[in-house]
């Protein structure tokens, strides 16, 4: 059975494998839950996923995997055939607190760490992103078009259209404004072919909106309770 | 009473299983008739053939 996981620069043993990074693991959901890192009792609390893949079991390990089950766009179930991928690493701090024999807090630091971001999903989900990725590489020249095909890239479109206006105004040569584009419509289109959320599109500021006016609460005292 | 092997187990559970496939339980009827080293040998090399399958057919990398 092969594991694998990643963790804080305190442990090196759990460091993050750019090689690794990016690759889709492809397996039937066999189970997933919290658990002490590699069912160790002396390890640290983490959560793990175990796939049935082509080459066997596999057990992946890291605390963001259960938010990516669990709040990820396809639900999977255990039975599904899955995708999971590590995304990108984000850095967190972590507050290291040190309890006396009655539990009392004696000493607490902030340490600096690195949680691996996942996507776990239904595979058919990478299928979808895919597909969307291609169209935001091939459909540029109708934008209108493309939005009217994949009406969830808009945000991405007008990203892309940002990004071209952004270069007419400060790239003078043209070659390099075509490879500066080439960039922001690469990046994108990986992003969603890994699997990263897609971008919300965002009223500007001061754009009136539509909906109907919700009523207004009044502020809250200074010294109202937090509920 | 000997227990039997985990694969045993697994093997009837998959049979008995009335959502699990027609094809899936052929192939495993078939397998267990043969030598175990040869079967799951063949196994591997068809998951992962229909494994490169899936991933050209639906654009995965």
């Amino acid at each position: 059975m092969a594991n694998s996981d990643e963790s804080g620069p305190s442990t090196p043993r759990r460091g993050f494998d750019p090689k690794r990074s990016g690759q889709l693991l492809i397996g039937r959901l066999k189970e997933h839950g919290p658990a002490n890192y590699q069912f160790r009792a002396k390890e640290d609390a983490s959560y793990y996923v175990k796939l049935l893949t082509s080459r066997g079991e596999r057990v992946l390990w890291g605390k963001d995997i259960q938010r990516a089950i669990q709040d990820g766009e396809t639900k999977p179930k255990v039975g599904d055939l899955v995708g999971a991928r590590r995304v990108r690493r984000e850095a967190v701090t972590v507050t290291h607190r040190q309890r006396d024999g009655e539990g009392r807090v004696v000493s607490q630091e902030e340490r600096h760490a690195h949680r691996t971001r996942w996507v776990v999903e239904k595979v058919t989900f990478f299928a979808e992103r895919a597909r969307l990725a291609r169209r935001l590489r091939d459909e540029q020249a109708d934008i209108r078009e493309a939005v009217r095909a994949a009406p969830e890239l808009k945000s991405t479109f007008l990203s892309v259209r940002a990004a071209e206006e952004f270069a007419a105004k400060r790239i003078a040569d043209p070659l390099d404004r075509e490879r500066f584009l080439e960039l922001v419509k690469g990046a994108m289109a990986g992003s969603i072919r890994k699997g990263e959320p897609l971008p919300s599109a965002r009223l500007k500021d001061g754009v009136k909106r539509t909906e109907p006016a919700q009523p207004r609460r009044p502020a809250p005292k200074r010294d109202d309770p937090t509920r | 009473m000997t227990p039997m092997p985990t694969s045993a187990i697994e093997a009837e559970e998959i049979l008995s299983d009335p959502s699990a496939s027609d094809w899936l339980k052929g192939a495993l009827r078939g397998a267990l008739e043969r030598d175990p080293v040869d079967g799951l040998n063949d196994a591997l090399l068809l998951a992962a053939t229909l494994e490169a399958r899936l991933r050209a057919v639906l654009d995965l990398t």
